[in-house]
């Protein structure tokens, strides 16, 4: 890495270097024509560039869509706008106290009785129904978005894409328009398959770590997150609902504990709100 | 602000605060030895020493604390000590939910009435874009002052705190 940096570097240099030598030998009289034109840009250094920076909020946020609408392909919202608006008002209130609050936040509950949450680039959360079912109170929600909010602010789903492409499994496969944006799609892989991926353990637990911070920043009781781990830890380990969820997480029981010594006493004298009579309910 | 006004908010405040949620005597376990607190708080008096794998009953919660039986004594427990129910083969709750949900519907497409499925690698990997359902969920999202509205409709009040450290 510090040694393609390097090279990146000097190769900048050289562009430079050799644009101005341009300029002052071969010129002279049209400096103004010279400056207005844009120096050269080789496109392999700009995709370097572009890898070791990451992609800009605008890609981020294109590739954040994509997921969305592929994800959405496997499960549609809920159709109940009361409930959608609620959770997007709770989802940013909470992402409002990160330090991205300015991202276009969108937050939705999708039509699946699995117990899971799905967080892809540049601000698009979904959690399921089945999940929705197990809060008991508006503090357990927003918790349980904090930690999706966390994946988002820390790009973990972005670092994934940049470190191991999965754009030949997808780029390859795909010779038609699959609807969106396909070169996004080629980026992506198949699908929503990105969202089928396990995070780093260490991201999950980073999330966690986020989501009770977010929650009490927001004004919220700090155990929603808890609670929510407590609860699914509490479903058999042979349960359907959480298969996809406990092989893309670490169990429950070991994110509690780590969560339970990151937050050591630092909550104790700190009170918040859990709401549970705001909590929307669902029909079963 | 006068006495009424003041007498008004703590009560509210209390209430807000104090409610904590019933839980009609869930059964649980420690996940690792704690004491049992007279009241919610960590410096409070010990009650009793509870060893790990101590079963005992969840009356409510309140917080990050549990009020607990355990054997004869009742008080309070850190709810990141114990472990709520086992884990039984099958699911005893909502089981009705489980049978449902199948996880392979085959197609990869959706059927609009029936809105219980499984989500699993192969669905996802087959997933195809759907931009009309992603309209929708751009439709629902809430602005920032809408959403901050909301929140003071609840009384929730932002505050700083610092991220935790890894360890």
């Amino acid at each position: 890495m510090k040694r393609s940096v390097q090279i990146l570097l000097s190769s900048m240099c050289l562009v430079s270097v050799s644009a101005y030598a341009f300029d002052l030998g071969e010129l002279k009289g049209k400096v103004d024509a010279a400056k207005a034109s844009i120096p050269p840009v080789n496109p392999k250094l700009a995709e370097a560039v572009k890898e070791i920076k990451g992609p800009s909020e605008s890609e981020e946020i294109a590739i954040g869509r994509q997921i969305a609408g592929n994800l959405l392909g496997a499960a549609p919202l809920v159709k109940d706008d009361k409930l959608q608006k609620y959770v997007n008002r709770v989802g940013r209130w909470v992402a409002t106290q990160s330090e991205r609050p300015d991202l276009p936040w969108h937050f939705g509950v999708i039509r699946s009785e699995d117990v899971n949450a799905f967080a892809a680039p540049g601000g698009y959360i979904f959690i399921t129904l089945g999940l929705y079912r197990t809060f008991q109170s508006e503090a357990d929600l927003a918790g349980v978005l904090g930690h999706e909010v966390g994946h988002v602010i820390r790009q973990h789903h972005l670092k994934i894409l940049q470190q191991s492409k999965l754009v030949d499994a997808g780029g390859k496969a795909l010779s038609k328009s699959v609807g969106g944006n396909d070169k996004v799609q080629q980026l992506i892989g198949s699908g929503a398959e990105i969202v089928a991926r396990g995070l780093d353990k260490d991201a999950e637990f980073e999330a966690d770590r986020i989501g009770v911070v977010l929650a009490t920043r927001a004004g919220y009781d700090a155990y929603g997150l808890p609670s929510v781990l407590q609860l699914i830890g509490h479903a058999a380990k042979d349960d359907d609902r959480v298969a996809l969820l406990f092989k893309t997480h670490p169990l429950p029981e070991d994110r509690l504990n780590k969560l339970g010594s990151a937050m050591g006493d630092r909550f104790d004298r700190v009170k918040g709100l859990t709401l549970e009579k705001r909590l929307l309910k669902v029909q079963k | 602000m006068n006495k009424h006004k003041s007498w008004l908010v703590t009560i509210v405040f209390c209430a807000a605060m104090q409610s904590g949620v019933a839980l009609a005597g869930e059964a649980g376990a420690m996940s690792k030895a704690d004491d049992m607190k007279a009241e919610p708080f960590r410096d409070a008096k010990a009650v009793k020493a509870l060893a790990a794998g101590e079963k005992l009953d969840i009356l409510s919660k309140q917080g990050g604390w549990f009020k607990v039986k355990a054997g004869k004594a009742t008080g309070w427990v850190h709810m990141l000590s114990v472990r709520k129910g086992d884990a039984k083969k099958g699911a005893d709750n909502a089981s009705g939910l489980l049978a449902l949900s199948s996880g392979r519907a085959g197609t990869g497409k959706v059927v609009a009435t029936t809105g219980v499925r499984g989500l699993n690698e192969e669905e996802l990997k087959a997933a195809i874009f759907n931009e009309a359902e992603l309209q929708r969920a751009e439709a629902n999202a809430s602005s920032k002052a809408d959403a901050a509205a909301f929140a003071k409709q609840g009384k929730l009040v932002a505050r700083s705190f610092d991220y935790l450290p890894a360890k």
